[in-house]
């Protein structure tokens, strides 16, 4: 299989508008994915699959590094141990 | 008394970047215009050095971006000497000469890439201690490759003499740059 070509710069600063806008909207809306549709069907035609994951991956990490910061860290309850 | 503790200072962290010695050893890689280059050939330069792929999302454009930028600080200053910008690749099997010639000209118009086989470039990339792992492919054969994000400064002698990583914005390494060349001590005799 033919190697695919790395995105331009061009598709580069494309990828991340749309990111950008999508993720715009996601804070405009508490997060609620069905009122962003357009706009995430948007980011993923404008990146590579591997980068809308590792995106998505980036916006959990940098939310939930604020929710420890506003609200501090909270250690899971402990399973039933005697 | 503050010179000589601060003469004192310098030359312990030149002992410790002796025994550290990072750098060492040759490279044989090739740039974006197929040349040979090795490690030699940058012997008497200052290099601003950063490990990246291409098909990096995000970070490698901007840290790329940062070098370009403390770069032309750098040569706004006269008398200094100039710094060679210079990207080599952790993603040998996908950023063959094509690839990194395509990739650098959308930085610093100076900025080197260099590839080469797999095995030279995990060689040049242990020699700088710098982590990489390619992540799992997609069906498309594409992946991510994780790596040491660092920019790299070496001497004239070729060794390694500081790092920034992502905080460091590109006045902070022009002006630890512009220390570096003013204090200089060759580390090797």
């Amino acid at each position: 299989a033919e190697k695919m070509s790395a995105p331009t710069m061009e598709e580069r600063k494309a990828c991340w508008g749309a990111r950008d806008e999508f993720w715009q909207c996601m804070d405009r809306h508490a997060d609620d994915a069905s009122k962003c549709e357009k706009l995430r069907r948007s980011f993923e035609s404008r990146c590579p699959q591997q980068w809308v994951k590792h995106f998505d991956k980036r916006r959990d990490f940098l939310k939930y590094k604020r929710k420890l910061e506003t609200e501090g860290y909270h250690p899971p309850e402990a399973t039933g141990k005697s | 008394l503050r010179e000589e503790k601060a003469r004192r200072r310098r030359a312990r962290r030149q002992a410790e970047l002796r025994a550290l010695a990072l750098g060492q050893g040759d490279f044989q890689l090739l740039d974006q215009a197929g040349r040979r280059r090795c490690k030699a050939d940058f012997r008497g330069q200052w290099v601003l050095l950063y490990f990246g792929f291409t098909h990096c999302p995000d970070i490698c454009p901007e840290e790329l971006e940062k070098l370009s930028r403390a770069v032309a600080l750098l040569e706004q200053e006269p008398g200094l000497p100039p710094v060679q910008p210079l990207f080599i690749t952790v993603d040998p099997e996908r950023d063959d000469v094509a690839a990194v010639g395509r990739y650098v000209r959308d930085f610093h118009p100076r900025l080197l890439g260099l590839t080469g086989s797999p095995e030279e470039v995990r060689a040049a990339s242990s020699a700088y201690r710098v982590y990489a792992s390619a992540g799992p492919k997609d069906e498309d054969g594409d992946y991510i490759v994780d790596h040491t994000v660092l920019i790299y400064l070496l001497g004239p002698d070729g060794l390694f003499l500081d790092y920034y990583g992502r905080s460091k914005t590109d006045a902070q390494i022009a002006q630890s740059v512009r220390r570096h060349m003013e204090t200089y001590e060759p580390l090797l005799d």
